[in-house]
């Protein structure tokens, strides 16, 4: 017999699609607006999910005055953080935002540094290159590092939200910050999608040459887009490892954190955020639509169901790419003066002529 | 060179380059294993079997994408998405075997099925044979036969070629074989040496892209050049410093073809090629002379 979803199903889905939106959003500004095809996505968001592993537990033990390793004992020391965190929710609330900051803040740096090979003026082949293999180094550094996170032993991660009651409350709180979030970016992001600035970054996408010559700093446009667009992405790691409790060397590898997001965006529409809801909203559900009926799945296939995200992933993009490369919700031509406006200046100037 | 080459003749940056690697060594374990093929054998299928990769990959995705006008980076995503759907693919080929056939077919190893001659590895003396045939017969296919010149023709103006009476899709056809075999050639010598599994290419592919970056993906000899140099940093380095500083640093191996990547895209961009030597002497005399200047 075929399970049902329950409710369980639908927190995880709903979080998830939370934190994917901000990363989606915020590639979405990098790749839909600005055109830079950035393949190491992956390391925006691992940026702030290790840091998640790595600052929050060794400040707190400071904080409480713990002298052991904090390593050797790491599973010991963030329980008994939990607890002292279970009394204060302020405190809770003040770890979580600080992780928060410093996440967007060491993910911002992370794209700085990302966007340096821009100011060389590569090809853009080489850009992919690059990103793709620091992305893929930066994964192995942490793997491999154990005075990181462990490695593939990996840390629990304290629970700012443990004061909440156990249960769907604390997916509720999850949820809520994670909504906070993707508020605070959708806003940015439609803002962006709004103004001149989008326009601008449009341009540079359609001819970066042309908006030179009209005097724009194209690189320094650049290095903006993507700081603010990693900043965007650590937080949603954050967020992740925060609602996971666990982070590890392999979590935030470049197929789930780098190329579903492509994917998501090239499905609802470049440079269009309405797209690229949907396009996460399709992708997230089918996913943890797969994940949900592995059981049921491994009953009838020779092998194990994962496989199918990475099949479907890449038949979907090419599909895409080859039928439907403008997405669901194709972006609108920028259309500065009116249809009438422009009849009425011709009409002005054959009457003149 | 196959990376090179797919960029160079065919404009298609091909990031699915070390995932046909990763092919070659699955069709070598199958032959192995499963047909009772020996380990040199079984390079005949790795050829052809990889080639058939490049050109289907040809025909399903780079050629429906070129029809329609796609751009440089949709080619690259499209690219991308291959790899992701090779890897799966791979895996699941892993588990039917694991099921099926009771076969380890993960983290593996071929050392055993390897010889040994005047004292060095068989994989040694065939891979450099085999390194030196393909190079030849590339460098005489590009130099001395019509089709050669006529691929040239393709990587410099398709339409012109087309216009000269080139039939660029039969060529395009061709090119994509070459582009499939090689790296499925050389994956059948990978497990030689190393652990094998359906993700090895996310592994081997800052060092091949490493390679093609000092190269400048211009042409195959300069690729050649590229890959050994970091094959060869790679390799003496992380030996070298393992004897210094511990074992530990064998993990972190990748790190010098990611170094050697960056010091190319920002000094010499355009790969080995720039490199003249005449700037390179300029540069040692000027380093030179701070230093003397410094003393």
């Amino acid at each position: 017999m075929i399970s049902v979803p329950g409710v369980e199903f639908f927190t995880v889905l709903v979080t998830y699609i939370i934190i994917f939106l901000i990363i989606t959003l915020s590639y979405n500004l990098a790749y839909g607006y600005t055109g830079i095809p950035d393949f190491g996505r992956a390391m925006a968001a691992g940026a702030g999910g290790f840091l998640c592993g790595y600052l929050p537990g060794r400040l707190m033990a400071r904080v409480l005055g713990i002298q052991e390793d904090y390593l050797e004992n790491v599973i010991l020391i963030v329980d008994r953080i939990n607890r002292e965190l279970e009394k204060n929710p302020a405190l809770s609330i003040g770890l979580l935002v600080l992780t928060l900051l410093l996440a967007a803040l060491a993910a911002g740096a992370l794209g700085l540094l990302a966007s340096l090979p821009i100011f060389r003026g590569i090809r853009l082949f080489y850009l992919g290159v690059t990103l793709l293999s620091i992305q893929i180094s930066f994964n192995t550094i942490v793997y491999h590092w154990e005075p990181i996170i462990r490695g593939e032993h990996g840390v629990p991660v304290p629970d700012p939200f443990g004061w909440l009651p156990p249960g769907p409350m604390r997916s509720i709180g999850v949820i809520a910050t994670s909504a906070i979030v993707l508020v605070i970016v959708g806003y940015y992001c439609i803002s962006v999608g709004r103004s001149p600035l989008g326009r601008l970054l449009k341009a540079v996408r359609d001819d970066e040459r042309s908006a030179e010559a009209l005097g724009r700093d194209v690189r320094k446009l650049y290095v903006k887009v993507m700081v603010i667009s990693y900043a965007f992405s650590g937080v949603a790691g954050a967020l992740f490892a925060f609602y996971q409790g666990y982070v590890i060397g392999l979590h935030f590898e470049r197929v789930t954190w780098t190329f579903w997001p492509i994917a998501m965006v090239i499905l609802g529409g470049l440079a269009s955020n309405k797209g690229t809801v949907i396009g996460t909203i399709v992708f997230i559900t089918l996913k943890r639509l797969i994940l949900f009926y592995k059981a049921d799945l491994e009953a009838f296939l020779p092998f194990s169901p994962v496989w199918l995200d990475g099949v479907l992933l890449g038949i979907i993009l090419i599909l895409l790419l080859i039928y439907n490369p403008r997405g669901l919700l194709p972006e609108k031509p920028e259309i500065t003066i009116s249809r009438e406006d422009i009849e009425r200046i011709r009409e002005d100037v054959s009457k003149v002529l | 060179m196959s990376a090179t080459l797919a960029l160079a003749k065919t404009n298609v940056p091909n990031f699915a380059v070390a995932t046909f690697g990763t092919i070659g060594i699955y069709i070598t374990f199958s032959c192995i294993k499963l047909l009772g093929i020996g380990l040199y054998p079984s390079l005949l299928f790795c050829f052809v079997g990889g080639g058939l990769v490049g050109v289907l990959t040809y025909i399903f995705v780079i050629r429906p994408l070129r029809r329609r006008g796609a751009t440089s980076e949709e080619i690259m995503i499209a690219t991308l998405a291959l790899d992701i759907f090779l890897i799966a693919m791979l895996n699941i080929y892993a588990d039917y075997l694991t099921r099926k056939y009771k076969i380890m077919a993960r983290d593996f190893t071929l050392s055993a099925y390897d010889f040994s001659i005047f004292g060095l590895d068989g994989v040694f003396v065939v891979s450099t044979s085999v390194f030196l045939a393909v190079l030849v017969v590339l460098h005489l296919i590009f130099t001395k036969t019509n089709l050669g010149i006529a691929m040239k023709a393709i990587g410099e103006n398709p339409s012109l070629a087309e216009c000269d009476g080139v039939n660029t899709e039969f060529l395009y056809i061709i090119t994509w074989f070459i582009v499939g075999a090689l790296p499925a050639l050389a994956g059948a010598f990978f497990p030689v040496y190393w652990m094998s599994n359906p993700t090895t290419s996310m592994f081997v592919v800052v060092t091949v892209f490493s390679g093609c970056v000092l190269g400048g993906f211009t042409t195959i000899y300069d690729a050649a050049v590229g890959g050994y140099i970091v094959a060869i940093a790679q390799t003496a380095l992380v030996s070298y410093l393992s004897n210094v500083v511990g074992t530990w640093i064998l993990s972190y191996g990748f790190l010098i073809p990611l170094l050697i990547m960056i010091v190319t895209i920002f000094v010499f961009p355009e790969g080995l090629r720039s490199l003249s030597l005449d700037r390179l002497l300029r540069s040692s005399r000027y380093i030179l002379t701070r230093l003397e200047g410094f003393r």
